[in-house]
């Protein structure tokens, strides 16, 4: 007690000085003595800080000081009018770091009832060189507190970043799966409209009318087809369209349209089952509303979930104009084989002829250019016939029946 | 200068006397209503580049409104949301406002905007800060009521509801309980303020209005 002093400079009004030495006395706690030392008044240690002190003797407890470290002790010199002096001799200074830049050294009586704080870089170092290394100790503790500090926040915000990325990118992907199981909930009916209106948008040949002998071939297989299909409330419409190209596409909801370039090259009607066969597939698999999901992605999910089909389907319908053609994945066409083959096996129709197709289409490949968007999409021919021929042996052994109908008569219509 | 804070707390204004000489500094566009024969001087707000970014980075104007008159006249200055005003004198300390609070200052405080470091964004009390510092009285306002606390030790504060503390304050930012607790309580991200000094809070918050709006939009 007692050795923390209070001084207040009215160096040049000595008697206003006495007075106020008698005022202050009155006012002060019992431990804070008031002194008059001139030899202490100026600063001896080489820098002045710009720094503040708690106080309660302060008007507002708080005001911002001078600083400066002498004779062992540590001064403040309050800012404010009346400039009030502070000091705490540095042995009995209580060391702690902290404040808004976590940099700020506070020194605090044991008593904890005045508080001298500076932020100034080189505060610490001169604390530490004035007190002999006294402090150091204490200040290196602080020091390396805060470093750990720093280092779990450091450790904590990097865990937190990485976390959110990981969340971020599993809800990507959950939000796509989630479509995709939204979407194998939602009614064929939607298929159908998306497959209408794609259908009613696209430009095509000359459509065949549907008494035409090549239709009506078509027909007569989509019908023995249809009942072995997965979906049966599925409703195929077969449309022939008039286009010299080898080829056959299905839009969701069991639109599916042949071009006579493949009827005229086909070596038996079983042939063209193959083709119908894998078409009806993608339809009853729903590859083409999958892939209006994977290319729509979140919006047709959010749209989904949230229950707003129309807006599904208007969209639905410009990406199956633009990307049905040509674009389901090699992993829908070899399901679309596998599923083909099954369809056929049931029907009584040798899956074979679906092999066999391919391998004409392959050898037809080098003069055929315009079949090599179909071609590109479609896994290689080798392995895909291997793969229905695989698949047929797992297939239930069936008698095969040959298809009663007249391809020739339909091949000369054309 | 006489200063009266009136329509306290819901509606606040500062009600400014301004005598013969006498000058007072406001937020752009804090003024009401004033007397024909106050000048009023516009100046960039702690320089241009300061301005600059006090505006983008600490959501204060780029420009301050220097008022001052010959002969006694009147001044009205508002907030734009609804709340409290409390007015502090510097005496060579600092404060630390957040972005938003400021409204006026007598000519002696300086202004300057500081970065108030990744925690307090992280808190959600901002990345930068307005600090005050120098002596004269300053005015500051608040959504809802201001009440202030002298910390010595530690005290949690939800964020958002931090509007000034002083550099002796240290902010770090911290979970409300456990995971569990921290998500479905509704706290969320708390603040925790430690040392010594004084704090001042706000008795509602933004995002707490922003988020009871939002669950009402749809």
């Amino acid at each position: 007690m007692g050795r923390i002093a209070i001084l207040e400079r009215f160096e040049h009004e000595h008697e206003q000085l006495d007075a106020e030495h008698e005022k202050q006395q009155h006012r002060s706690e019992s431990h804070v003595l008031l002194q008059r030392n001139p030899a202490m008044v100026m600063p001896a240690s080489r820098e002045s800080f710009q720094g503040g002190v708690f106080h309660a003797s302060i008007p507002g407890g708080r005001s911002g000081a001078t600083l400066s470290i002498a004779r062992g002790e540590l001064i403040a010199d309050t800012i404010s009018e009346p400039s009030m002096r502070f000091s705490i001799p540095l042995n009995q200074c209580q060391i702690d770091l902290g404040g808004a830049s976590n940099r700020m050294v506070f020194c605090r009586t044991k008593e904890g009832d005045l508080t001298i704080f500076c932020e100034e870089k080189n505060f610490a170092k001169e604390l530490d060189f004035q007190s002999g290394g006294m402090l150091a100790g204490p200040l290196k503790q602080l020091k390396k507190g805060l470093a750990a500090d720093a280092n779990r926040f450091r450790f904590w915000l990097t865990f937190s970043a990485v976390a959110c990325a990981l969340l971020l990118f599993l809800g990507y992907f959950g939000v796509l799966w989630t479509a995709k199981i939204a979407i194998r909930a939602l009614p064929v009916s939607v298929d159908e409209k998306i497959g209408t209106m794609a259908f009613s948008g696209m430009e095509m040949g000359r459509k065949l009318e549907a008494n035409h002998p090549a239709s009506r071939l078509v027909q007569e297989i989509v019908d023995k087809l249809k009942p072995h299909a997965s979906i049966p409330e599925l409703k195929f419409k077969v449309t022939v369209v008039e286009d010299a190209d080898i080829n056959a596409f299905a839009l969701p909801g069991g639109q599916i349209v042949v071009f006579t370039g493949l009827i005229k090259e086909a070596k038996s009607a079983e042939q063209i089952a193959g083709v119908l066969a894998h078409e009806m597939s993608h339809a009853t698999l729903r590859h083409g509303i999958e892939r209006v999901s994977q290319s729509l992605g979140i919006v047709a999910a959010i749209q989904i979930m949230v229950g707003d089909v129309g807006g599904l389907v208007a969209l639905g319908a410009q990406v199956a104009q633009t990307s049905i053609l040509t674009s389901y994945s090699r992993a829908a066409e070899t399901e679309a084989d596998l599923e083909g083959a099954r369809m056929l096996n049931a029907a009584k129709i040798d899956p074979k002829a679906m092999a066999d197709f391919f391998e004409m289409l392959k050898e037809k490949m080098g003069d055929l250019p315009d079949a090599m968007a179909w071609i590109s999409t479609h896994p290689q021919h080798e392995t895909r016939v291997q793969s229905i021929q695989d698949h047929q042996k797992k297939l239930p052994v069936v008698q095969y029946e040959p298809l009663q109908l007249d391809l020739k008569a339909a091949q000369e219509a054309l | 200068m006489q200063v009266d804070i009136r329509n306290r707390p819901s509606f606040a204004n500062l009600h400014v006397q301004l005598g013969a000489g006498d000058r007072i500094i406001a937020e752009a566009g804090a003024m009401a209503t004033m007397s024909s024969n106050i000048e009023m001087k516009t100046r960039f707000n702690g320089g241009f580049f300061g301005g600059i970014a006090r505006r983008f980075l600490g959501n204060e104007s780029i420009f301050v409104n220097e008022f001052s008159a010959s002969s006694p006249a009147e001044l009205v200055l508002t907030q734009p949301f609804p709340g409290d005003m409390i007015c502090t004198e510097l005496r060579g300390n600092t404060l630390y406002l957040q972005p938003g609070a400021f409204i006026a200052c007598e000519p002696g405080v300086r202004m300057a905007l500081g970065l108030a470091g990744l925690r307090s964004w992280i808190a959600g009390e901002g990345l930068f800060r307005l600090k005050l510092s120098g002596s004269g009285r300053l005015w500051f306002g608040a959504y809802g009521a201001i009440f202030d606390r002298e910390i010595n030790g530690e005290l949690i504060v939800d964020s958002g509801h931090l509007v000034a503390y002083e550099p002796t304050i240290s902010i770090n930012v911290g979970m409300a309980g456990g995971i569990f607790t921290s998500f479905f309580s509704g706290e969320g991200l708390i603040t925790r303020v430690r040392g010594q000094g004084k704090i001042y809070m706000q008795s509602r918050s933004f995002d707490g209005l922003a988020a009871w709006t939002n669950s009402h939009l749809m």
